[in-house]
Formats: structure tokens, sequence, C-alpha cells
């Protein structure tokens, strides 16, 4: 992302999410984003297969205790 | 300065709580040697923002009652300790730094980490100082004012546990409790002079203390030695189903720390670790490493991917947890940060997700490495306490911007829930300022890492230093 799509970003997103802000803040707040984009691109230089999940897995209710008498595999 | 206030002042909590408990201190005593060092000092150091004396003088005389009826005391009996902010305490108002808090209801319980040390007899003094909702690394808070460095007042304590740090560096309190997220445990320990404990990620409940990241937050512990951070780590742990992110189905003491470091395999980090590092702060590591007889030189994987994907997700959940004050009002916020805050809450959802997916990744690399060592050394910051307000910190010759570039060390370590102490030395060229030296083990090992600090302080490498304030 170049400054000036950075810049537009912000705005746009902002005004999506409720978010005013006048033209100083939204250079301050794209100067602290583009930081994040260097960042983001790093790790998207860095390959994933399809099947690497995310660190936290939802879980729905935590696993039954053996009284529950599950098959063993 | 009464001479018995200078015996007690020269007491490290460990000793305090075996004097309290053979009867040559009471609690109460204790408690007001305390309490007359807060008001002694506090003007200048700023370590404080709220007191709570009528309460501490009350958890003391109980403890004074308990030995007068010839009960066992608990293992912290009548000493005194104080919490960073953003931690319940029953009847006061829980801050996290920020004024927009100042308006909310009161905390109706303490955080469960509180009754843990309530439990083992500790005596609570108040509530410290933090950069606001823990999103910074220097503690210099517009809202309550900066917290001092006690070892020079004209320079920052770190964060964003400044408070916790520079209490016990002040000798104010002996124990303290803090967050750490991306090193706020860590980095005002290093900058303070302190022992400091961020435990495995998922060991202690978070429940009852004002969230900065959910997927990333830790509690942890600040100490004045080493003995004392083991005990306050031990009457800290228990599983607590309520705290989703608590992880620790049981409690694992500290076993005998004196069995010294016979067997561990002790490595130093480099790359990352020393190209981000000052002289002085490759000098800490290096004093540490000769005392613990480490050699070998390796690398951490990814450390700067680590580093890039905990940046993200922390900006993103912070910014996402604070999104409808941002959007009313967000000149009530802390100016130094919101405008961080709000370029988290417009993060991608993509760069998120990358992140948390790299996560996943990086901890099987991470626990890899431990597979060949027990203990690994790095700085825990890269030079030593900036003066307050100072915008850039040099590293190698290359300007960094201060207040992001603090946590370059320890940021990396937490994102893969590593447990850390941080050890503090004196290096040279630091005008006599400390810089912390961190002690990384394999997630759940604290034991190790404890056991490598107690033997820097066995070997007088790593200590607190007296202030006059």
């Amino acid at each position: 992302m170049t400054e000036t799509q950075v810049l537009a970003y912000v705005k746009a997103s902002a005004a999506a999410q409720g978010l005013v802000m006048n033209d100083e803040r939204a250079q301050r707040v794209a100067s602290h984003l583009a930081r994040t984009a260097h960042l983001a691109q790093l790790l998207e230089a860095s390959p994933m297969a399809v099947a690497d999940e995310l660190a936290e897995i939802y879980k729905p209710l935590t696993f039954p205790p053996a009284f529950h008498k599950g098959v063993s595999p | 300065m009464t001479e018995f206030a200078k015996i007690l002042g020269a007491l490290k909590s460990h000793e305090l709580a075996q004097a309290i408990r053979r009867g040559d201190i009471s609690a109460l005593e204790a408690t007001e040697a305390s309490i007359a060092r807060i008001e002694r000092t506090d003007g200048a150091v700023n370590a404080f923002t709220g007191k709570a004396y009528s309460r501490a003088r009350r958890e003391a005389a109980a403890v004074d009652a308990q030995r007068a009826r010839g009960e066992v005391l608990a293992p912290l009996a009548g000493v005194p300790y104080a919490v960073k902010n953003l931690f319940d305490i029953q009847g006061e108002v829980t801050l996290a730094g920020a004024k927009i808090n100042r308006t909310h209801a009161p905390a109706v319980h303490d955080a469960f980490l509180v009754t843990r040390l309530q439990a083992a007899g500790a005596v609570l003094m108040g509530s410290l100082n933090m950069d606001e909702y823990a999103y910074g690394f220097t503690t210099e808070n517009t809202h309550y004012g900066p917290t001092h460095n006690p070892h020079d007042l004209t320079r920052i304590a770190g964060g964003s546990s400044g408070g916790s740090a520079a209490a016990v560096a002040a000798g104010q309190v002996g124990l303290s409790l803090g967050s750490d997220t991306n090193g706020s445990i860590r980095v005002p320990a290093s900058l303070c002079g302190v022992w400091g404990l961020k435990p495995t990620f998922g060991r202690l409940s978070r429940r009852g203390s004002y969230p900065f990241v959910h997927s990333i937050d830790h509690l942890g512990a600040f100490a004045d030695s080493v003995d004392s951070l083991a005990m306050v780590y031990d009457a800290l742990q228990s599983p607590d189903p309520l705290d989703p992110g608590c992880h620790a189905l049981y409690v694992q003491p500290v076993a005998d720390l004196a069995q010294g470091i016979d067997g561990l395999r002790i490595g130093v980090l480099g790359g990352y670790f020393q190209d981000n590092a000052s002289l002085a702060a490759r000098e800490a590591v290096a004093v540490a490493a000769q005392t613990l007889g480490a050699t070998e030189v390796l690398e951490w994987p990814d450390a700067a991917l680590g580093r890039a994907a905990a940046f993200i997700i922390t900006s993103a959940e912070g910014g996402s947890l604070h999104l409808n004050d941002l959007r009313t009002r967000a000149d009530d916020f802390e100016p130094l940060s919101v405008d961080r805050f709000i370029a988290g809450a417009l993060t991608p959802a993509h760069w998120y997700l990358q992140a948390q997916r790299f996560r996943r990744l990086y901890r099987d690399r991470v626990n890899a490495l431990f597979q060949h060592w027990d203990v690994l050394l790095a700085p825990a910051t890269p030079v030593s306490a900036t003066v307050i307000g100072a915008e850039w910190i040099e590293i190698n010759g290359t300007q960094h911007p201060a207040r992001a570039s603090m946590g370059l060390l320890t940021q990396p370590i937490s994102f893969a829930g590593c447990p850390v102490v941080a050890a503090p030395l004196w290096p040279a060229g630091t005008e006599g300022m400390p810089i912390g030296v961190q002690l990384i083990a394999a997630p759940w090992r604290e034991d190790l890492a404890l056991r490598a600090a107690l033997a820097l302080q066995h070997a007088g490498v790593a200590h607190l230093k007296p202030v006059e304030i």
C-alpha cells in the first residue's frame, strides 16, 4: 500500500466504522497503519498451507470425562 | 528514618515473611513502614494512583491476631504488596490507566489474583500507575502523570506496568503485580532494576483484570529477590475454569531452587536479539552468560515475524475492544496512544487472521527449540531507561521510535507464551542505570528460569540497588 492508499483506506474505513476524525488525525492514524501494513507484508511473504489453522480454536464444551464411555481408538 | 525502619527496609519480602512468622516484627509494623516509605517517596516517583491504607491496616491486624492466637501463618503473611491499577480491588474503580474508566462502577469483587494473595496473607497497599489500557512501554500517562524511575527521576520507569516496577525499586513495597502482553512486566523490570516474572501464557487466571489483548494477555509479578518472586508466584497459582485463557489444570509449585543450574542447557540468543540491542544490553547478557556458563549462541526462530504478528494482533484486538469509546469520545483517550488504537480498529481482517494462523506455526517452531535447550538468554530492553518525553532511541546507530521499540526484544517471546524471568543487571555505559536480562524457558517451566535467576542472584551479578529519594 502506498501512503496515498493507506490514507484513503483510513478515511473510508473510519467513515464506515463511525469513527469521526479530522485530516490531521487521519494522517497520524495512517502513519501508524502504514507501519502495521509493512509488518503484514512480512507475514504475507511467509508461506502457510491451507491447513495451517488459527492459534485459538473454538471449543464448544470441555471434553467429557471417562464415565461417558467414549469409544477407544 | 529510625534504626528500626532502616532494618525493616533492608529486609527482602521473603525475609520479612520469616521475621513476621518468628514474631520479630509485627505485620502492622511492616505495614506502617511501607506506608511511611510511600508517603515519603511517592511525590517524586508517582507509582501509586490509589492508596488502600485502611484495608492494609485491617489485613495486617488480622495477621497479627492470627499469630497471637498461635495459628500457623500463610506464606506471605504480613508482607506488603500493590497491584497495577487494572486489577479489580473491591470497592475501588478499576482505572486501567484511563480517564474514561473514572466513571465506571467500583469493582464488586477483588481480582482473582488479589484473592490469592489475600489468602496467602499478603497486605494490599494500593494500586499502581500504568500506560492507558496497557498500550505503551513508558508509563508516560497524561491523565495521572508519568511514573519516574527511582534510579533517576528524569527517566521513564518503563511500561506498561511502570508503577509496579517503580514501587519495588523505590522500596515502597517488596512485591507487586502487573500484566504483560508484549513486555509490560519485563520492560519496566529491566528499566527499574527489579526482578520480574511473566509466567507461561495461561498459567495464571486473569479474571478480574481489565483486558488489553485477550489472546496474548498474561499476568505476573515483580519482586525484590528471586526467593520473593518464587514465593509470590507459588501463591498466585491456581486453576480457574472461569477464565477461558487459564490453561493450567493444577498447581505446580516451584521445587527446590537451590539445586542450582547443574544439568541445565543454557544458550544465548543471537541474530535479532543482538541486532536490536545496544552495547550495554549485550554486555548485560554477556555477564549473565558467563556466570551461567552459557557459551553457545543460537537463533530464535522467526523472531521478526513473531514480533510482526504480535504487533498486528495487539493493535487489532486493542482497537476493537475500545471501538465504541473511540467513536464517541476519542479526545478522552491518552493522546500518546489514541491514534494507535484507532489504527488498530481499522486493521483489515486478513492481516489479523494471517497473524493468528502464523502464531500456531510459530509456537511449534519455538517449542521445538526447547527440545535442545532449557534456558535461553536475551536482553529485556534494547537500551536503559530514556529521559521522560524522549521520542527516539538509538540502537546500534539507527533511530527507532522510543515508545514502540522498548518492546522489540520481549514481544517475540511472549507471543510464543514462554515463561520469562527478567533479571536486573547493571552493565557499564548506562550512567548507573540497569538493564534486564530475559531468562526464557519452555512453556510451563518457570522453575528452570527461576533456577537460573537464583544462580545470578547468588553470584551477585543480578540484584536490586538501594535508592534514596
